[in-house]
């Protein structure tokens, strides 16, 4: 970072600061005076202490997503909880189908697993959305086959904050039989509500450190009720009825259940207000011509805001802000290059836009006078690019 | 990405940014804005003489950080230098005085043709 000014952070969607309440109760977690104890060891008080603190949690997380506690599969984070999904049912139906249904702007954590399935054997439809980034569930009922064992369709995307149809993939799904449905929640909680029950949803991603909690936890949400069966990645122990080894850490996942309780608790005021300050920060972009919004207003979670800038080079627009805002490209920046967002190339951006698109997003914390300072700086800085490129002279 | 303070010092605040018309104005470009790297030198010559010397040179470029510094360096280290279509210092001497990653280098020789293309012009129109 340069300069001693720290920038803005709207990067929510990358991460969050962990909540100083969830802290709170982090930390009663760790020392010799807190239920530091094992979970699984139900021998001894400490044992107990601690299984009694990450039941709560469980609960908690199980509450805000409309599931039962026992569906609740604790993991290291989103990503993890993505491969126990994908690996776990195609290894675990191997034997009845080997036919898996996404999309072509779903997370790396998605897409990489499903392009080892098609090494190993099975294939996939990548489905591509409309130019909104809306998946019709009419395409997902065209693309299951006979043989479809799962569909993983995510529910708020990363990149440009479009919000799917999850109710009618669901149904759609539904009526097909054998065909699981996966959602990917990562960004969801606090943010756009959903019903894992109520959908009736076979399989949910949850990660924690998007909605205030820490880093380094999330969890699978596997549906009982509906029967889904799942063979494990990780062996050792037995812990979380066999589909996910491994000591529980009881500090973080009371960090997650407190962070989720917490967003459940308070989403009705925060959302509204996060809506109006993004509304804001559009507006005082779109005085910049050549702006696009990317993803319909209507469509998208209220913490997200996806721009390109015509006419300046993606990797100095960044470079340019970066002392007064921390946003993101939505692209997968290397050492060396700059690779264009295939969310983006997805929805038919061409590459050039693509590459100068800044992902903002918003957070608890936001406030409206760091919205004004991020749109000044990036008029500054478009408005100072632009004629450095020369970009309305022609070239 | 990190940028050396040279780099950063440059594209932050690139002096000899802009065109430059009238007599003794050479201009050149390379690169495509598709592409995603575009360079544009315009070079006024002290003399038309047989030997003339660079007065002042002005640039464009839709480019990456790197690319713009460079631009901004050799526009300002180019005056009172004979106008010789060639770079004061080779591209893999610029690299490494920008520390431009290796992966750029093609980047660079964009810089180096836009400023060839420049000083082998023929002398803009309306120019003496």
């Amino acid at each position: 970072m340069t300069g001693a000014r720290k920038a803005v952070y709207l990067d929510y969607a990358a991460t969050t600061p962990v909540d100083p309440r969830v802290a709170l109760r982090m930390a009663e977690c760790l020392t010799q005076e807190g239920a530091f104890g094992n979970p699984g060891s139900t021998s001894h008080d400490y044992g107990e202490a601690a299984r009694a603190l990450v039941e709560e949690a469980r609960g908690q997380v199980a509450a805000a997503v409309g599931a039962v506690p026992a569906d609740i599969v604790w993991t290291s984070g989103a990503t993890e909880a993505n491969n126990l999904a994908l690996f776990g049912v195609a290894n675990h139906q191997r034997g009845s189908g080997r036919h898996i249904v996404t999309s072509r702007t779903e997370h790396k954590a998605v897409l990489d697993p499903c392009r080892e399935l098609e090494r190993r054997g099975w294939r996939v439809t990548y489905l591509t959305p409309g130019r909104a980034g809306l998946i019709d569930a009419a395409q997902v009922a065209e693309a299951l086959k006979p043989d479809t064992v799962l569909v993983s369709i995510m529910h708020v995307n990363n990149e440009i904050g479009v919000v799917q149809d999850i109710a009618a993939i669901a149904a759609v799904c539904a009526a097909h039989g054998a065909a699981r449905l996966h959602v990917d929640a990562a960004q969801s909680i606090g943010k756009c509500p959903l019903d894992f029950a109520r959908l009736g949803l076979d399989l949910l991603s949850l990660s924690a450190h998007k909605s205030y909690g820490p880093k380094g936890v999330g969890a699978l949400v596997v549906s009982r009720a509906r029967g889904v069966q799942l063979e494990a990645l990780q062996l050792g122990g037995g812990q979380e009825r066999n589909l996910r080894s491994g000591t529980v850490a009881t500090h973080q996942v009371v960090g997650m259940g407190t962070a989720f309780e917490l967003a459940a608790a308070e989403w009705s005021v925060e959302n509204p207000r996060i809506a109006l300050l993004r509304e804001r920060l559009w507006r005082g972009l779109d005085r910049l011509r050549g702006v696009q919004r990317n993803g319909e207003a209507q469509h998208t979670a209220a913490q997200l805001l996806n721009v390109s800038f015509e006419g300046v080079e993606g990797e100095s627009l960044l470079a340019a802000v970066r002392s007064s805002i921390a946003v993101s490209t939505g692209s997968a920046c290397s050492s060396s290059s700059q690779e264009a967002s295939y969310v983006l190339r997805a929805l038919g951006r061409d590459e050039r836009l693509a590459e100068s698109s800044l992902r903002f997003s918003l957070g608890r914390f936001t406030t409206e006078a760091e919205v004004d300072t991020a749109i000044e700086a990036v008029v500054r800085a478009v408005t100072r690019l632009r004629e450095v490129a020369g970009s309305h002279t022609g070239s | 990405m990190n940028y050396s303070n040279l780099t950063w010092r440059h594209f932050e605040n690139p002096g000899c940014s802009g065109v430059l018309a009238g007599a003794g104005v050479r201009r050149g470009a390379a690169g495509s804005r598709a592409q995603g790297t575009w360079v544009q030198f315009d070079v006024r010559m002290r003399s038309l003489n047989e030997r003339p010397t660079i007065e002042t040179v002005r640039f464009l470029a839709y480019a990456c950080p790197h690319v713009i510094a460079v631009a901004d360096w050799l526009a300002q280290e180019a005056a009172g230098r004979p106008a010789e279509p060639v770079l004061p210092e080779s591209v893999h001497a610029l690299r490494r005085r920008f520390l431009v990653p290796i992966e750029k280098l093609g980047r660079l020789l964009v810089v180096e043709d836009a400023w060839i293309a420049a000083l082998t012009s023929p002398y803009q129109e309306g120019s003496a």
